[in-house]
């Protein structure tokens, strides 16, 4: 059953982003003029101002950076708290803001490796495959 | 959100240096107020942004020993809307030849005012701040943020920031960035809640020698590690309370300001810089070190004065950990060595810079970087009182978002 979850941004590239992860593809925005890649989604290019790109597709492989586990219902429900946040690094740079599936914020270490998966959720648009991390085995 | 993109700020130019001086301030009644807001005794009536500008702005004129026909400009800065600046001016009795919205957070507003000064547009500008966000129940995350986002007709960008982009993920508010510049920190440093305790703690100090601050119970280790986390690993005391007020400053051209009440306090150099590229990896793992860096030494070039010689120091502490990031930053001490100066007592008087002296956003009031403003006024006139920096000569504020930053340096003026 799909999880609840709050509303993604949708809009152009946005629903681009989120079409390869109905695929089961992490692709990202590569600038076809500098080769800078983006997350969060962008209209032109944050490096070069330039607005044709690529969608790069990610291996999957990343480390873990930084946490953030919310106990304070900011969602009013939506989310069951506490639950957990993980910002991960991709192994092609970009910072990638996630949730550990099938780990903890107490199992964490420092730059711990993680692999992605995706969860099917649902927000007020619909059905969608939302991109996740589990532990490297 | 009000509309943050209103506010040009004017170049860091040294032509534009002590040319005009804050020579008024008014607060609110923080601490009671937010008493009577919680406790509701009979007859009380929730406060709005006119009553609480009005307050301010009757205690800045008085404390500046001016006359109301002395001010001759207005400008508001609401963070959740208020009434134009013209008919501001008409309900304060302001016969204003210059009148006008300035943006809303301590992020430019006051540079603004000083160039319109230096431009002849007023002499005597009123600037009022206003904000009655908890009585309207505001929740600062979640999907009272929209994911719409709103476009950006320069850079035409459709995507939201990160405070609203991540909520798929259920990642957003403001609390959330700190815990995850924090979260990075500590396992960068090795450094553990109970080190980060003593922001909380310092600045709490500063607090309880306030009569109007929010919060003046002593905060013991026990009570901080017990509190509840708002966003793991930050507890409830990381993170700035939320409470109505007004501030008015009164920001005079300079040569007009020798005689009067208090001893002037020069607007001496400003600075602003903002992150281009990779947000979340300038602001998790360099802490906004180069945006601080920069605006910074804009800020000090412009006033002719060095870091070394910065006495005193207001940070934004919309959270604890995010003091730390500013005072690092700006290099008061090295990165990673923050919690430590701060348990150390560096960042009270007898320290290298006496921070918050009022007690912040975490314990004073949160009123977004404009009461950070007043206490440097108080520091440098000599009337801090306990906290009290002895012969303040120069002091910074800075208003630090999570993109970019707002220094401002303040010199004490002659009489």
């Amino acid at each position: 059953m799909a999880e609840k979850r709050p509303d993604r941004t949708l809009g152009r590239h946005h629903d681009t982003f989120w079409e390869f992860c109905g695929q089961g593809e992490l692709r990202l925005q590569k600038c076809e003029s500098c080769d800078h890649l983006h997350w969060p989604v962008v209209q032109k290019c944050e490096n070069c101002g330039e607005r044709n790109f690529a969608w790069d597709r990610m291996s999957g492989r990343g480390k873990v950076v930084s946490w953030t586990s919310f106990e304070r219902d900011y969602y009013r429900g939506l989310l069951p708290v506490p639950y957990d946040t993980i910002l991960v690094e991709l192994e092609e740079g970009p910072l990638f803001m996630s949730n550990p599936q099938g780990f903890g914020w107490q199992e964490l270490s420092p730059d711990m490796p993680v692999k992605l998966t995706f969860v099917a959720a649902e927000d007020t648009a619909g059905e969608f495959s939302l991109p996740v991390f589990e532990r490297e085995t | 959100m009000a509309d943050y993109g209103a506010i040009t700020m004017p170049p860091s130019d040294r032509a534009l240096s002590r040319k005009t001086a804050i020579v008024g301030i008014g607060e609110t009644d923080y601490g009671a107020d937010y008493q009577a807001e919680r406790t509701r005794p009979e007859g009380w009536v929730p406060p709005t942004e006119e009553t609480l500008l009005t307050t301010a702005f009757e205690r800045a004129l008085a404390d500046s020993g001016l006359k109301r026909e002395d001010i001759d400009g207005i400008t508001t800065s609401f963070t959740y809307g208020g009434p134009p600046a013209d008919e501001v001016a008409k309900m304060l009795g302001v016969k204003a030849r210059f009148a006008q919205a300035n943006g809303n957070i301590m992020a430019g507003p006051l540079p603004v005012a000083c160039a319109a000064i230096a431009e002849g547009k007023a002499d005597t500008i009123a600037m009022l701040f206003a904000v009655a966000s908890r009585s309207a129940g505001r929740l600062f995350g979640g999907m009272t943020h929209s994911t719409g986002g709103t476009p950006d007709p320069d850079e035409e960008n459709r995507t939201p920031s990160s405070y609203y982009y991540y909520h798929p993920w259920g990642w957003s508010s403001q609390a959330a960035h700190w815990a995850l510049i924090f979260g990075h920190y500590q396992w960068k440093y090795g450094v553990g809640e109970e080190d980060l305790f003593h922001v909380a703690r310092q600045v709490r100090e500063h607090a309880m020698a306030q009569p109007n601050a929010v919060m003046r119970k002593e905060l013991t280790l026990e009570a901080y590690m017990g509190s509840r986390y708002i966003t793991r690993p930050l507890h409830l005391f990381d993170i700035c309370i939320v409470n109505d007020g007004a501030v008015c400053l009164i920001v005079r051209r300079a040569d007009l300001a020798r005689d009067l009440a208090h001893t002037p306090v020069d607007v001496a150099g400003w600075g602003h810089a903002k992150v281009k590229k990779n947000k979340m990896h300038v602001m998790v793992r360099e802490q906004l070190r180069p945006q601080l860096q920069e605006a910074s030494a804009q800020a000090l070039a412009m006033a002719g004065v060095s870091l070394a010689e910065v006495q005193h120091f207001e940070g934004y502490d919309a959270s604890s950990f995010h003091l730390i990031n500013q005072v690092e930053g700006i290099g008061f001490t090295e990165p990673g060595t923050g919690l430590a100066f701060c348990r150390d007592g560096q960042m009270t008087v007898g320290g290298r810079i006496p921070t918050n002296t009022s007690g912040g956003n975490l314990s004073q009031a949160y009123m977004q970087g404009w009461s950070q403003v007043a206490e440097a006024v108080r520091q440098l006139r000599g009337e801090a009182g306990q906290y009290q920096v002895p012969g303040a000569q120069v002091s910074m504020t800075n208003l630090a978002q999570t993109d970019q930053t707002h220094p401002i340096v303040f010199v004490r003026g002659d009489r």
